[in-house]
């Protein structure tokens, strides 16, 4: 019966899921279409311009640009249920290949940017809020506020100039050193410049927020029972105040996911860094309209799961949030 | 008997932005091996704080300025934080006023008492643990949660949680429990049931207990020796007998005076006049010079020593002095009124007309996944203009519910709602009348504080309702009805362009229930108006009640659990259990007769006349 109730809710989500994510395709489809600019040009480049009239209106017939744009998105959808994507205008290959290429190195910044986020900033908040007030407290809260202030770009630049240019510790560009493509040494030294931009402009705000929320908890009449046990400051710290804001944090932690991809998809142009948040600026800028939807869908994608992660989790550790078919009523009515 | 706990001169000050707040000032007593303390006064005298302080649980602000605590004649008032450690749980415990707070709400019970069993026993085994969990239990009467392991406070009612907490305390077989006002937060029946727990657990274990109350009710039931606070000093302290029958503070005559048990028959309740002075710069002489009918000039001037009485009875109160001797003033005599106070006949055309007609009224809620929970279920009732009609029964009973369908705010399932003869339920009827039924039937809420706008200035809040129903205001404008209401009600127009967040608890309520008058209403619904408010202002604010429905002759119907304020206040009184309203009648027929077994059982559990009723006694057999 367990079991059972586990796949209803499962199956739950992914009608969930595809429905979300068919709203998303049709949303960005229309929209992407609705922007001014012309995909011939990504396509042929310089060449469209000295197109005649009767080569473009050829060219984008080729291109399927011609029928409304409903047409486009049926036919669109037919192809993507077959696992065909279209082609991209600019790279003229498909897109599934485009995108493989660099998927990974996102998925390298980002995600080790993200758990490296998630630990520190919780370290730090559990640091702060066990020195309330103390000097040390106030030394990260002031970092920390004139750090979160600091642009992600010009960080980035300050950096490229100190650590790149001047100390040459590091490179200042690239995934990798040509003909080093398999070596992860080389690998690690690229990623520590964008992963400290990443790192430092996103650390702060969740610190804070994990510093609050436990001053609020120390402050609640549990602790005073926690405390009255005889339990030491740590235990009351680790057992039950961490414990109980951990599910809100997962869930903002899961709901910021796009907020530190987007701040990725930034620090990767500054660093001229080979992954999706290039792609996706360029495949927008140049209307190349496949690639951008397939990128638009995949970053979608990850938000929803990663939500659907974080409520998982949630209601693992919160009991109160459980979906309780038994019904906590019912036990009171008894007792 | 050893001296368990010996408190000298402690004081404990807050350090706030405001100013330096004198919580506890100069406060000396011991506690003996096996005894009950209780420690009585109104809020913010500084009885949880003393408490606190002892097991140093006290916020970072507070800090003790003088004074030793002594635990079996050892300091530990340079004790740090890993000493208290130690000392906490295994020396002394303490039981919070709210329980549902104080249990983690994250934690099954099971863990949490496993985990003060824990913090006790190291070295003990899985099954030990377990075996001293069950053992627990047992004692404090939670056997049922034996095999549910997986219950989260949540799951169980505020009685249940109070066990637990117990539960937790006890882990350890403490020497010195703390009780902080353990039965505040809980319906009267469950009240009876948790103050006897404690007693019974004190017999069994011998330990001994420092009862925190502001009800000398529940002092006298429970304790060994009384000790009353006011304004962070300890002004009484002695033995049951000799605080109850032998008083020597003025102070404790107010509050003795202030039980309504004593109003039977009479007019208004008593309250001590004033309010407790602010701690934050406490006066140069007794703090309750300026309360007290009795006061000699020298209180305004000199703090009063601690006088001993007897041995065990001493009194800080400079009647005492030989030189007030030849004053001749002594405690007043109490004594319950006889009932021989006729009921005041209603003229018989006032008992006619009825004003509210409930007729078989049912209102469900819907809970998770098509269940459904009965709140009120087939409730009649009528009220008759110019009737104090109160509606008793604990927490969950659906008083609350029945206020709200009778004021438009929920729909109910079923049932109809006369007022006036006119169907309020049906929506046609209540659209044709909406202006009439809007304006002549108000409401005054439980929680002062939520009901309040906390962004509108007094005299706003008071005149909105004249101001929606485009009422003229009678006295020229809407700023001098609300001042006028507010005299009304006992306020000083200075609180006019007040925000409530400046306001006490009791003004508070007093600028809701002038809000409400400003309609002159024909029906006036109190959900609990007094609960969330300290017994002293409680019994300003019910004289308000009774006062201002004799002059306005308004029908009214109070809602509360406490029955001594209801058996003051109304004529007539109708009980409700498990959504059902099990018994209607008179005061007199409620409490004198009851017949619904529930009825017997809530009678029987208020502490007022059982614990007063025996004192009475002894005092004339004596």
């Amino acid at each position: 019966m367990k079991i059972n109730r586990y796949m209803k809710i499962i199956g739950r989500k992914i009608l969930l899921l595809a429905g979300s994510v068919f709203i998303l395709s049709l949303l960005v489809f229309y929209i992407s279409r609705l922007s001014p600019g012309d995909p011939l040009v990504s396509y042929y480049g310089d060449r469209a311009e000295k197109m005649s009239p009767q080569e473009q209106e050829w060219a984008r017939d080729r291109l399927g640009l011609n029928d409304p744009i409903h047409v486009q998105y049926i036919r669109w959808l037919q192809n993507a249920f077959r696992g065909d994507f279209g082609i991209s205008y600019k790279y003229k290959m498909d897109v599934t290949a485009v995108i493989g290429g660099r998927i990974l190195n996102t998925l390298l910044l980002g995600g080790i940017g993200f758990l490296l986020i998630f630990v520190l900033a919780l370290l730090l908040g559990i640091l702060c809020a066990w020195h309330e007030d103390k000097i040390l407290d106030r030394v990260i809260c002031k970092i920390g506020t004139v750090t979160s202030c600091i642009p992600e770009f010009w960080l980035s630049l300050v950096l490229i100039l100190i650590f790149a240019v001047s100390l040459r510790w590091f490179p200042s560009s690239g995934a990798y050193a040509v003909g080093k493509e398999n070596n992860p040494a080389d690998r690690v030294r690229h990623l520590v410049l964008p992963l400290t931009v990443v790192v430092m402009s996103h650390l702060w705000y969740y610190a804070y927020m994990i510093r609050n929320k436990l001053l609020v908890e120390v402050r609640a009449d549990y602790v005073l029972l926690a405390r009255m046990k005889g339990l030491r400051k740590s235990q009351v710290m680790f057992r039950h105040c961490l414990p109980n804001i951990l599910p809100g944090y997962f869930s903002i932690m899961a709901v910021s996911v796009p907020h530190v991809l987007g701040g990725t998809y930034i620090v990767e142009t500054v660093f001229s860094y080979p992954g999706i948040g290039t792609l996706t600026y360029e495949s927008a800028r140049y209307q190349d309209y496949n690639l951008l939807m397939l990128l638009s869908l995949i970053t979608g994608i990850t938000v929803i799961v990663c939500n659907m992660l974080a409520q998982a989790v949630s209601e693992r550790i919160d009991p109160r949030i459980r979906v309780d078919d038994e019904g906590a009523y019912g036990e009171v009515e008894e007792l | 008997m050893s001296e368990l706990l010996e408190v000298r001169n402690l004081s404990v000050s807050f350090d706030t932005p405001a100013g330096e707040i004198q919580a506890v000032r100069d406060v000396s007593f011991c506690v003996r091996a096996g005894e009950v303390l209780a420690v009585v006064g109104e809020t913010g005298c500084g009885k949880s704080v003393l408490c606190k302080s002892i097991l140093r649980l006290l916020p970072e602000i507070a800090r003790i300025k003088k004074g030793q605590i002594l635990l079996n004649g050892v300091d530990i008032t340079g004790y740090r934080e890993q000493d208290m450690c130690r000392l906490r749980g295994r020396f002394f415990a303490m039981v919070f006023q709210n329980p549902m707070t104080v249990l983690n709400p994250s934690m099954s019970v099971w863990a949490q008492i496993a985990e003060a069993v824990k913090v006790y026993g190291r070295n003990m085994s899985r099954e030990e643990v377990e075996q001293r969990v069950i053992q627990l239990l047992d004692l404090v009467g939670l056997e049922d949660l034996k095999k549910r392991r997986q219950q989260y406070p949540y799951h169980l009612s505020g009685g249940m949680q109070q066990r637990c907490v117990m539960a937790i305390a006890l882990a350890a077989e403490p020497k010195l429990l703390f009780a902080d006002e353990p039965t505040t937060a809980l319906d009267v029946t469950i009240q009876a049931q948790i103050l006897d727990l404690i007693k019974e657990v004190q017999a069994r274990l011998h330990t001994a207990t420092v009862f925190v109350t502001h009800d000398l009710s529940v002092a006298a039931k429970a304790a060994d020796r009384v000790a009353v606070m006011y304004a962070g000093k300890i002004v009484e302290i002695g033995t049951t007998e000799e605080i109850f029958q032998d008083s020597r503070h003025p102070y404790t005559w107010g509050l003795m005076r202030a039980l309504p048990a004593f109003a039977r028959g009479r007019d208004s309740l008593y309250s001590i006049p004033g309010m407790p002075p602010a701690l934050i710069d406490p006066p140069k002489g007794d703090a309750f010079a300026c309360r007290n009918e009795y006061a000699l000039a020298i209180d305004y001037e000199k703090q009063p020593p601690m006088f001993q009485v007897t041995d065990t009875h001493f009194a800080a109160t400079w009647l005492l002095d030989e030189r007030a001797e030849g004053l001749g003033i002594r405690a007043p005599v109490f004594r319950m009124e006889e009932e021989d106070c006729q009921e005041e006949q209603k003229s018989p055309e006032a008992a006619a007309k009825v004003l509210l007609d409930v007729q078989h009224l049912t209102h469900v809620f819907p809970i998770s996944s098509g269940k459904t929970l009965t709140a009120v279920d087939d409730v009649s009732f009528q009220i008759r203009r110019g009737e104090i009609f109160g509606l008793i029964g604990e927490s969950g009973s659906g008083k609350s519910t029945v206020a709200r369908c009778i004021m438009n705010v929920y729909r109910p399932a079923g049932g109809h709602i006369l007022y006036q003869g006119i169907d309020i339920c049906d929506s046609r009827e209540f659209r044709a009348h909406k202006k009439m039924l809007q304006s002549t039937r108000q409401m005054i809420f439980q929680d002062c504080d939520g009901s309040l706008n906390r962004r509108m200035k007094v005299c706003d809040i008071i005149a909105e309702p004249m101001r929606l129903q485009h009422v003229k205001p009678p006295r020229g404008t809407y700023r001098a009805e609300a001042a006028f209401q507010m005299q009304h009600v006992g306020l000083a127009a200075a609180y006019l362009d007040q925000y409530p967040c400046a306001l006490s608890g009791g003004q508070r309520q007093r600028v809701a229930i002038a809000r409400a008058l400003s309609m002159e209403p024909a029906l006036l619904v109190a959900d609990e108006p007094i609960a969330s408010l300290d017994v002293s202002m409680q019994a300003q604010i019910v004289n308000l009640f009774r006062h201002l429905q004799k002059e306005q002759g308004f029908s009214f119907l109070f809602i509360a659990h406490d029955l001594a304020m209801v058996e003051f206040l109304c004529d007539r009184v109708g009980v409700m259990y498990q959504g059902r309203l099990v018994e209607t009648g008179s005061v007199k027929e409620i409490f004198h007769h009851p017949v619904h077994p529930y009825t017997q059982k809530l009678v029987a559990s208020m502490p007022l006349p059982a614990c007063c009723t025996g004192w009475d006694e002894r005092r004339q057999n004596r």
